[in-house]
């Protein structure tokens, strides 16, 4: 009967419900997601009012809408930066830093997650994975503390033991404070901090392939490393994609604290990246805001380019993508 | 009818006080407000210390509230992240109705935005209401900042009392282990780093690897700005100072490229600390390293190695290696004509402003007046007898160790976290028989000495009225994060390598904004006073 009814008054229905059948049953879950909706309008959505503030001059004091446009149309602080050598090293060091921590540190997780894969003892899988995660939880600040206490110059625990070995005081191995040896270093805490924590998400997918398949492969002849090529790794590969994809997503997105804390004075020229050119330009006494808006905004617009980008490609290849 | 009368006569008395305060809401009724005033201050703090619930906040609220009827409440920012928590009170408009910091470009930039009131027509109309403010300051302070074009005052410039600025320290114990006399030129100095380094293993016996015979830190420029100074010529120009000197490290005048240069002979003979460029600012290893015994020598602020007490260099040192141990100040840099020049600080400190968000105007110059009086400052800088001082025969305030958990410690020299107005002691007809006694548990001696040396020969840069430097207020702290860079580079490059890294540093450092200040600056300059500037 009041189906019947409903049916005939509003045309409205949503999953075989009224709306108000359906709204009376899980209306409760939809109250739960509104917390997370007005946490984004609130911190996400409004502030981006304020991007605004790239194309007007530079003023902190009154809202960007009460301040009077930026000169040649508004683009007066993106030409400037392009013009800015300080801001096109930052942007070489960005792409430079974050190309590198792509070819290094993204397979690195993956390999890890193999090997640990082919673990047979369960518990010492356990142990392992526990201790390979644990650099992930240590803030930037903290691991920036440890490299200089084992890899500085002079009082490093590396370079003390090197001194001592070949017994030459001046022997030492700029980890650094040369620029190459610096970025060396810096990709290397990159990998050692995140790799671990990398493997969860792949460990998970390798959950997922069917036994069986290493049966048949095994049943085939093949091997341990066939079989990690021919079934583990096509096991892996919508994971590996929708990571990639994400990952390029983030070519021009730079950490704040990794390249503040792990720098020093002597390797600005390549540790200065853009979220360290924007805090210093901005409110690290430069007062420059409207540049350094302007700046941020070229850096997610380039990033969301690069997002889809790369998840059009990947559509061609025959994968699935993530938009 | 007696009723009726006392009636009206009341309402009346009600009603003429009621006009009379309107009146006067914003003046004031002999000398204070006749309501309570509400503003907010900023201060600094520094470390685990908790200045607002100090004995020193307490007396400056006290003494607002009755004096004036002024409420004060303190907005506390971290001293080193100062110029961050500037940008983000004023952004959010929440600045305290009294602010300050050390880079006037910044202030420029902030009353270019219109966030920063101008004080010219009320420093005028309220004058009289500010005395102290006035003998402390004077008028060369107050109206240091004036744009003589526009005629505007966006900040009242600080008094500092004592421009003593920097000294070289060097351990004596060494040198008398060694048989040395106190180096009294770069020669000599250099052959004290030289027999420091070949004599580690008898001073340092076990530790003689950690021996460092001269240290210093990536703010290259400040850190050996006396080394500095004594490549520049001595009949270089006031002008010239003031065309070269937007910032204080003096690296861009003639003959700066030499000290650097000596710099990195020292470097590459195994001189310099290896490790000065790996550590930032704040960071506590070089200072630790000065303090465990390992440095023969290092260039600093006057009284740096007396400051914090117990905590002090000089303390830590005694109880490491022993009571003889000791760094004296030295001064062995002689310029081309033979003098050991020292560029000493002007008359000028902290930069005092007022936000646009200030409705406060009178009470935030009373606060200004109230802390600049010579009772108020008395108090800030000894605190109370017994506790933070006791009295000498002669009158002098001899100040006494203070645990840092105390309320009564002073985390600042002189606490010039709470002087706001004024850095350096200022203790009237105190000062100077006091000056000596202001570091326990230091020997009075050492910090004699170490005054002395550091005002031998001392230059005051001279100073030039100009409308404002539109370049310097783009650069921020850019600019010198750049000269520091270039400067570490050149002092480790190897010596073959020196002038290639230091040139290219130099260059790129002025193509980003240095070149662009100085134009402006000269071309300013030249408008008022017809100076040309001297390219070199």
């Amino acid at each position: 009967m009041t189906d019947v009814k409903a049916t005939a008054g509003k045309a409205k229905k949503i999953g075989g419900f009224s709306f108000s059948t359906y709204m009376r049953r899980y209306g409760t879950l939809y109250l739960l997601l509104l917390l997370p909706i007005i946490f984004f309008i609130v911190f996400r959505y409004t502030p981006m009012a304020y991007i605004l503030m790239a194309f007007k001059k530079n003023n902190i004091i009154k809202p960007p809408w009460q301040v009077a446009w930026a000169k040649n149309g508004g683009f007066e602080w993106f030409i400037k930066a392009f013009r800015d050598k300080q801001f096109i090293r930052a942007l070489r060091n960005t792409i430079t830093l974050n190309l590198l921590d792509l070819v290094c540190g993204f397979p690195a997780p993956i390999i890890m997650a193999l090997l640990l894969n082919e673990l047979a003892f369960k518990r010492f899988k356990k142990v392992t994975q526990t201790i390979l995660y644990l650099p992930h939880f240590l803030s930037w600040i903290i691991i920036s503390g440890l490299a200089l206490r084992l890899l500085a110059d002079n009082d490093g625990l590396i370079n003390i033991l090197y001194k001592r070995n070949t017994g030459n005081p001046d022997a030492v191995i700029p980890f650094l404070s040369k620029e190459n040896w610096w970025i060396g270093s810096y990709i290397a805490f990159g990998i050692w901090k995140e790799a671990g924590w990398g493997t969860i998400i792949y460990l998970a997918a390798l959950t997922g392939i069917s036994p069986e398949l290493y049966e048949a492969a095994a049943v085939d002849g093949a091997g341990r490393f066939r079989r990690m090529w021919h079934v583990t790794l096509p096991g892996l590969r919508p994971t590996i994609i929708t990571l990639l994809i994400m990952r390029l997503g983030y070519i021009l997105g730079s950490e704040f604290d990794r390249p503040m804390a792990m720098g020093n004075t002597l390797v600005t020229n390549v540790s200065t990246v853009i979220s360290v050119y924007v805090y210093q330009k901005g409110i690290n006494g430069g007062g420059q805001f409207s540049l350094t808006t302007a700046v941020g905004l070229f850096q997610s617009v380039v990033g969301i380019l690069f997002l889809f980008g790369a998840n059009s490609l990947a559509k061609r290849f025959g994968e699935r993508g993530i938009v | 009818m007696k009723r009726i009368l006392a009636l009206i006569l009341t309402l009346a008395l009600i009603a003429s006080l009621g006009l009379v305060s309107a009146f006067a809401a914003d003046e004031l009724v002999d000398g204070k407000f006749a309501e309570t005033r509400h503003i907010t201050v900023r201060l600094f703090q520094r470390g685990d210390n908790v200045p607002e619930t100090s004995p020193f906040a307490d007396f400056i609220r006290k003494g607002m509230l009755e004096k004036y009827n002024v409420e004060v409440e303190f907005a506390v920012s971290g001293r080193w992240s100062e110029t961050e928590d500037l940008a983000t009170v004023l952004a959010s408009g929440q600045a305290p109705d009294v602010i300050y910091t050390y880079a006037y470009p910044t202030i420029l930039n902030y009353a270019d935005m219109g966030g920063i009131i101008d004080l010219a027509p009320y420093i005028e109309q309220y004058k009289d209401l500010l005395p102290n403010l006035f003998t402390l300051l004077g008028e060369e302070n107050v109206y240091w900042d004036k744009d003589p074009e526009t005629g505007n005052l966006w900040a009242l410039e600080t008094r500092l009392v004592n421009n003593a600025r920097i000294n070289t320290f060097m351990r004596k114990d060494w040198l008398d282990k060694l048989g040395l006399a106190v180096p009294t030129t770069k020669a000599e100095f250099e052959a004290c780093l030289v027999a420091f380094r070949d004599n580690a293993e008898l001073l340092l016996g076990a530790d003689a690897d950690r021996m460092v015979p001269y240290s210093t830190s990536y703010d290259i420029g400040w850190r050996n700005n006396n080394l500095t100074v004594s490549f520049i010529p001595d009949a270089i120009s006031d002008e010239e100072l003031y065309i070269h000197g937007f910032d204080d490290r003096q690296q861009t005048e003639p003959g700066a490229k030499e000290a650097i240069r000596l710099l990195n002979k020292w470097y590459n003979d195994g001189l310099v600390w290896k490790d000065f460029a790996l550590y930032g600012s704040g960071d506590t290893t070089e200072d630790d390293n000065i303090k465990a015994g390992f440095v023969g020598a290092f260039q600093h602020n006057w009284d740096y190695p007396f400051r914090n007490g117990e905590d002090s260099i000089d303390a830590n040192l005694k109880r490491n290696v022993g009571p003889d141990a000791a760094y004296v100040a030295v001064d062995p840099f002689e310029n081309d004509a033979g003098a050991h020049r020292k560029f000493l600080g002007s008359t000028v400190d902290r930069k005092v402003c007022f936000p646009s968000t200030n409705d406060e105007i009178l009470a935030s110059l009373l606060y200004l007046d109230f802390i600049s009086s010579p009772e108020t400052i008395l108090f800030l800088q000894t605190g109370t007898e017994g506790i933070n001082h006791e009295r000498a025969e002669n009158g002098a305030f001899m100040m006494k160790v203070v645990d840092s958990a105390d309320p009564n410690y002073q985390a600042s020299v002189n606490n010039i976290d709470f002087t706001m107005t004024c850095n350096g002691q200022y203790l009237g007809e105190y000062t100077e028989v006091s000056l000596a006694y202001g570091y326990a548990p230091v020997a009075s001696e050492l910090v004699e000495g170490a005054y002395a040396i550091a005002m031998t020969d001392g230059r005051i840069p001279g100073h030039f009225s100009l409308p404002a430097i539109e370049a310097e207020a783009e650069v921020g702290d850019t600019l010198s994060l750049e000269r520091n860079s270039f400067l570490n580079k050149a002092v480790t490059a190897s010596v073959e390598d020196f002038d290639k890294v230091y040139d290219d540093g130099l260059a790129n450092y002025m193509s980003i904004g240095g070149e662009a200040i100085m134009n402006e600056r000269a071309e300013k300059l030249e408008a008022a006073t017809g100076y040309v500037h001297q390219a070199d």
